[in-house]
């Protein structure tokens, strides 16, 4: 399974912190930029305002398992909440193969 | 941190070590200051009075002499604030092109200044021009009746005249061709700037025998800053504004510089420089109450232009704002350039927190007109040194005239006193006089010079160069090569090296 999640940026050490606690490693982290819903953002340079129309958020991908993937969404969703608008979204899916670069092994083996 | 300190003065332990640490602080001090008390009572005598005046001692030359060299050095390093204010207000893409323009005009200017800007200037000729002094021939010992060394001199007044063509550069920054830069800076500082300021600064300038009053103009609110503001504005003009640059009238909005930090940094070194560039001006360390004065005048103004910015801007989107506030206090310091020598503390921190709407208002008033100016500098040194060379003509004091090799002449043929202190207009009048006539001279003379680097084709870069970004098409490569792939890798970033050629090693 991949489990994949936009999260806020300063969430991070939150969702890890947690994963870690069951005993999940291993993350792939990237920075993301994301079209808030509603009106733009705007931002002031010397006097004169700008839309901002993406924010920053990251996004992270996870693969493991089917049995741990729930657990992994459970904690990202508890770390990564604060109640406000703009937390993210997670998202699972099933992955057709896994291959270790190193070794070749291929599914399970290679997670 | 005020939570903490609050937190740890409940604690009797921190509260003993406050204590004991304020009380060796202020026996400290107590020592120290009976030190110099006794020192100075065994060190020097009283002096006498003579009845005849004495010719001047002979430490008077070298400690003006270092006063000014000190001074010189201040100013210079007011480049590096400008060159820290300007990249930081420009987007990524023109960081390199930025700051290589900052240090080619501090060369072009310093061989220039070396060759003939500092004889059309500074040496004497007519009211329009000087000619004295070519490549630094045949100079006397010291400049004028300063009593100042003469290269001093030249060093002194060869940082100012750098200080001008930076601010040029400022508005410049985005589109403007290297090879244009050269060209229009070789003008300025070779030219325009030199000339110009011979009208108000040289030893016979026609500016300096207007009647009844002289035009005066201590550092420069006038000299430097009008000069290089509105040679700012013409270069704007002329070039157009960077491509994609959609003006507030058109529904767009600013383009965001991309660093506030050296920005703002940037910004309060050069109001670190300017305690070289106004208290400097007194060319005296013998008139220390002059230059005592200037420097307390000088950072209130810079005080009061910063807050009145930011308090101005607020209303308008709610944020405080930095950049503003930057350009704010640099306007307050623009301002008080021409008046710092004549006013009070509290005038200085009218005429500062009058300069800084005034520069707020000039930065909405060239959005208006559609001309892109991305640090700024119009409004701050060319609006704002009108305005202070104005404001002398309002707020001079009446209590201070000039300063002179061996302390203040303060006479009353030589104070300066304003409409408001009851001296009349006849100051205002000069300084409007003085501040039109270089405003609409410089401003003449520098369309034509740039109409004249666009016909050579290199004023603006190509259209193809632009949206490369400057720093790649000219420069050949980026500030900050890490954040955009290429170098990012362990590797060398080689076409032919990198992963391919480590594995046919292996």
């Amino acid at each position: 399974m991949k489990v994949e999640a936009i999260i806020r940026e300063d969430c991070l050490d939150a969702v890890v912190g947690r994963l870690l606690l069951i005993h999940v490693q291993g993350l792939t982290v990237f920075p993301v930029k994301g079209a808030a819903r509603g009106d733009a953002h705007r931002a002031v340079f010397r006097g004169s305002s700008y839309p901002v129309p993406f924010v920053s958020k990251l996004l992270i991908e996870w693969y493991g398992t089917d049995d741990e993937a729930e657990a992994v969404v459970r904690a990202i969703q508890r770390a990564a909440a604060t109640g406000t608008g703009g937390d993210g979204k997670i998202f699972v899916e099933r992955v057709e193969e896994a291959v270790r670069i190193r070794t070749g092994e291929r599914g399970l083996d290679a997670i | 941190m005020l939570n903490k300190l609050k937190e740890r003065l409940r604690q009797k332990e921190y509260r003993r070590l406050f204590a004991v640490i304020i009380a060796s602080k202020v026996i400290g001090v107590v020592v120290l200051l009976l030190a110099m008390k006794a020192a100075s009572a065994y060190l020097f005598t009283p002096a006498f009075a003579d009845d005849a005046p004495a010719p001047p001692p002979a430490y008077v030359n070298p400690i003006n002499t270092m006063w000014t060299v000190i001074a010189a050095f201040l100013v210079f390093f007011m480049q590096a604030g400008f060159m820290g204010l300007e990249a930081g207000f420009a987007r990524t893409r023109e960081t390199v092109n930025v700051l290589l323009e900052g240090i080619v005009d501090t060369c072009l200017c310093g061989i220039l200044f070396w060759a003939w800007g500092f004889a059309f200037m500074f040496g004497a000729g007519n009211g329009f021009i000087g000619h004295q002094y070519f490549f630094l021939q045949g100079v006397p010992e010291t400049y004028g009746s300063t009593g100042v060394a003469f290269l001093a001199y030249w060093l002194f007044q060869f940082a100012f005249a750098d200080t001008c063509s930076t601010i040029t550069s400022g508005a410049m920054v985005g589109r403007t061709g290297f090879v244009g830069d050269l060209l229009y800076s070789f003008g300025v500082s070779g030219f325009i700037y030199p000339i110009i300021g011979h009208w108000a600064w040289g030893p016979d300038g026609w500016l300096t025998a207007i009647q009844p009053v002289a035009f005066h103009d201590f550092a420069g609110s006038t000299v430097v800053h009008t000069i290089g503001g509105f040679i700012a504005l013409s270069g704007c003009i002329v070039l157009g504004p960077r491509l994609g640059r959609k003006f507030k009238r058109d529904g767009g909005g600013a383009m965001p510089g991309h660093d506030m930090t050296i920005a703002a940094i940037g910004g309060v070194i050069l109001w670190f420089g300017w305690y070289g560039f106004n208290p400097g001006s007194t060319l005296s360390a013998m008139d220390a109450a002059g230059c005592g004065r200037v420097a307390a005048n000088t950072t209130l103004a810079a005080c009061a232009g910063g807050l009145s910015a930011l308090f101005f801007m607020y209303p308008r989107n709610k944020i405080w704002d930095c950049g503003m506030t930057v350009n704010g206090f640099l306007a307050g310091l623009v301002a008080i350039t021409c008046p710092c020598y004549w006013v009070s503390p509290t005038g200085a921190i009218i005429l500062g927190a009058v300069a800084g709407v005034v520069c707020a208002l000039a930065v909405d008033l060239m959005e208006w007109l559609r001309l892109d100016d991305p640090v700024g500098a119009v409004a701050v040194h060319g609006a704002c040194g009108i305005w202070g060379t104005l404001s002398l003509g309002l707020l001079g004091c009446g209590l201070y005239g000039a300063p002179g090799p061996t302390g203040a002449d303060n006479s009353d043929a030589s104070v300066v006193t304003g409409l408001f202190y009851g001296g009349g207009t006849k100051v205002l009048v000069s300084q409007a006089i003085g501040s039109a006539s270089i405003t609409v001279a410089t401003f003449a003379v520098s369309m034509l010079m740039m109409y004249a680097v666009k016909l050579t084709g290199t004023l603006r870069v190509s259209k193809e160069g632009e949206i490369e970004g400057l720093d790649v098409h000219e420069h050949g490569g980026t500030a900050y090569p890490e954040l955009i792939g290429a170098g990012s890798s362990m590797h060398s970033p080689m076409g032919s090296g990198g992963v391919a050629s480590t594995a046919a090693a292996e």
